[in-house]
């Protein structure tokens, strides 16, 4: 019982992180390669937040303010660029997020991590045992489903996806495409903040190793899966992924096959995606109105 | 002065890699028009192939393993290409770019099943340098710069002396054009990867040379290189070239100012400080 509910914490967070990445990839067209960083920052701003005794509220509101600045800083330099230079850029500033939390050791102990995050306490209300974390975990996803949804069924929606489908005719339009690409990365980068700062409350412990390629890779492949473009993608995605991927945690494997079993699923990972992209790149879902 | 004069040579043998990188990466660029987010993997699968066929039970001399290394490499390439991203030509940027990081992920974690995660080196013994001006340079360093040399020299006959590299600046000027010119354009094509596969080779054995073996050192020089070609304008192979040597010294100066933690954050640097000067070549709309 209790793994099906840490399944369905795993899933929600997961659905969170790929919902904002959806936003950014999907709706708008930004090939965000390090989207892993804001994640990392999330979990990290809020786990050092309250491990100085700083009620939750505040260091999640400081943790969603972090990763959304971090988003607007790195939104100005690299929002200029054309698609795969955006997305190598992002690539290197995923790397070098985490090596700040690998080098500044007097702030995040470095390599050894932040051990003990304290359980999440809302408004006097304390998030401790698995079916009171599910409960925040469904709630915030639901309630940044119904943000998304309105964001991307108003105007300001409409002109992510012009952006993404047609720059000229959107600059003809008289859009301002680098205003637009912006916001869409900040609100992106927040929500993506939003699922990290979960997380981390959620394991209780952190380090540079969770914040990897493989995590940017894994939250791609949901969203690509489930199906770019569509409300429900990320749901779907997240469902199958966190399922496979933590159902080979729990099957108690011998240790020594560790070593091999690891690179393993990350190799199916990538070919997953290789193969997603060449036979059915729509995904599960397919967006509606979308061409080919 | 010593220690400035160090940094400058470890800066050239730096840069000496990085420009093979870079070299290789742009020259699928132009040809195919994308960044082949899987060029880091081909430089570090390039490495252990050698690594490979040097250890036991095969034990083959530097200079012979070299030969099956490099096949296999260029083998790699080739098959990247025909079973990832020919399928993909038509299809948009995005999915090619998705299938290039996926593919990516896929090598580098096949390299981790075989070798495993830990650091491993050519198993060289470590010979102390000769002293001169004071640097201590050994014989690896100075086998890296020549080698560096006489690719760029190959380099620039195959692509000014020879029919294929010719019919290759063609393709990469202008694909339609070159078509109607009666160009092969796939046989253009797969000499591009077989170039670009042959300088991952080398480069990340040189890399190996200099430093060691591990899964994740692809990852890292691709950002390296591409800072590389971004400085040196994208898809010119000569400004690739002098990229990735600005790289190097940078790297290698820029230590002495900020903490060796960050040195692999140096490329990233320099990227962002190019795209807020955003030279022009830089911002075309996205085609």
């Amino acid at each position: 019982m209790d793994l099906f509910l840490h399944l369905w914490v795993m899933i929600f967070i997961y659905t969170i992180f790929a919902m904002s990445l959806n936003l950014e990839m999907g709706y708008t067209g930004l090939f965000n390669f390090g989207h892993v960083a804001f994640f990392g920052i999330g979990a990290y701003v809020s786990a050092l937040l309250t491990l100085h005794q700083v009620p939750f509220e505040f260091a999640l509101v400081a943790a969603l303010l972090a990763a959304g600045l971090l988003g607007f800083l790195l939104s100005i330099p690299s929002l200029r660029l054309r698609g795969d230079t955006f997305g190598i850029a992002t690539l290197g500033f995923g790397e070098i997020i985490r090596m700040v939390f690998q080098n500044e050791v007097w702030l995040t102990k470095g390599p050894m991590g932040l051990p003990g995050i304290p359980k999440p306490v809302l408004f006097s209300y304390r998030f401790a045992t698995l079916p009171q974390y599910l409960l925040l975990t469904l709630g915030f996803s639901v309630l940044t489903f119904l943000v998304l949804r309105i964001i991307i069924r108003s105007p300001l929606g409409r002109a992510f996806k012009a952006v993404r489908e047609d720059e000229v005719a959107a600059v003809a339009l008289g859009k301002n495409i680098f205003h637009f690409r912006i916001k869409s990365f900040v609100i992106g980068s927040v929500l993506a903040g939003l699922a990290g700062t979960l997380w981390g409350h959620y394991t209780t412990f952190i380090s540079p190793g969770d914040f990897t390629l493989l995590e940017t890779i894994l939250v791609l492949l949901i969203v690509v899966l489930g199906g770019k473009g569509t409300e429900l993608g990320p749901l779907v995605g997240a469902v199958v992924l966190i399922f496979f991927q933590e159902s080979l945690r729990f099957l108690r494997l011998p240790a020594e096959w560790s070593r091999y079993l690891a690179p393993l699923q990350q190799m199916i990972f990538g070919s997953l995606l290789i193969f997603l992209m060449i036979y059915r790149p729509e995904g599960l879902l397919r967006e509606k109105g979308a061409g080919r | 002065m010593t220690f400035l004069l160090q940094s400058i040579f470890n800066g050239l043998l730096a840069g000496c890699i990085y420009a093979l990188f870079a070299m290789g990466l742009t020259l699928i660029y132009g040809v195919l028009n994308f960044v082949n987010f899987a060029h880091g993997e081909l430089i570090m699968w390039g490495a252990y192939f050698l690594y490979l066929f040097m250890e036991s039970p095969l034990g083959l001399p530097l200079p012979i393993a070299l030969i099956p290394a490099l096949c296999l490499t260029i083998l790699l390439g080739l098959s990247m290409d025909r079973f990832a991203f020919k399928p993909l030509r038509q299809a948009n940027r995005l999915t090619l770019l998705i299938t290039a990081l996926g593919l990516s992920f896929f090598l580098r974690n096949g390299a981790q099943l075989f070798w495993g995660a830990e650091l491993r080196t050519y198993g060289f013994e470590i010979k102390r340098g000769w002293k001169i001006f004071n640097i201590s340079i050994t014989t690896n360093q100075i086998a890296i710069i020549l080698t560096t040399l006489v690719c760029i020299a190959v380099v620039y006959l195959l692509l000014h002396r020879s029919r294929i590299g010719k019919s290759m600046r063609a393709v990469s000027d202008n694909l339609e054009l070159a078509r109607v010119a009666g160009i092969n354009t796939r046989r253009t094509i797969r000499f591009a990867w077989i170039m670009s596969s042959s300088l991952a080779c080398i480069g990340g054995i040189l890399l190996a040379l200099d430093t060691n073996l591990q899964p994740g050192m692809g990852m890292i020089n691709l950002v390296k290189a591409f800072a590389a070609i971004l400085l040196g304008g994208v898809g010119n192979i000569w400004g690739a070239l002098l990229g990735g040597i600005v790289i190097g010294f940078a790297e290698n100066l820029g230590v002495l100012i900020i903490s060796t933690g960050y040195k692999d954050a140096i490329a990233f640097g320099i990227m962002v400080l190019l795209l807020l000067l955003k030279p022009p070549i830089l911002y075309g709309s996205q085609d």
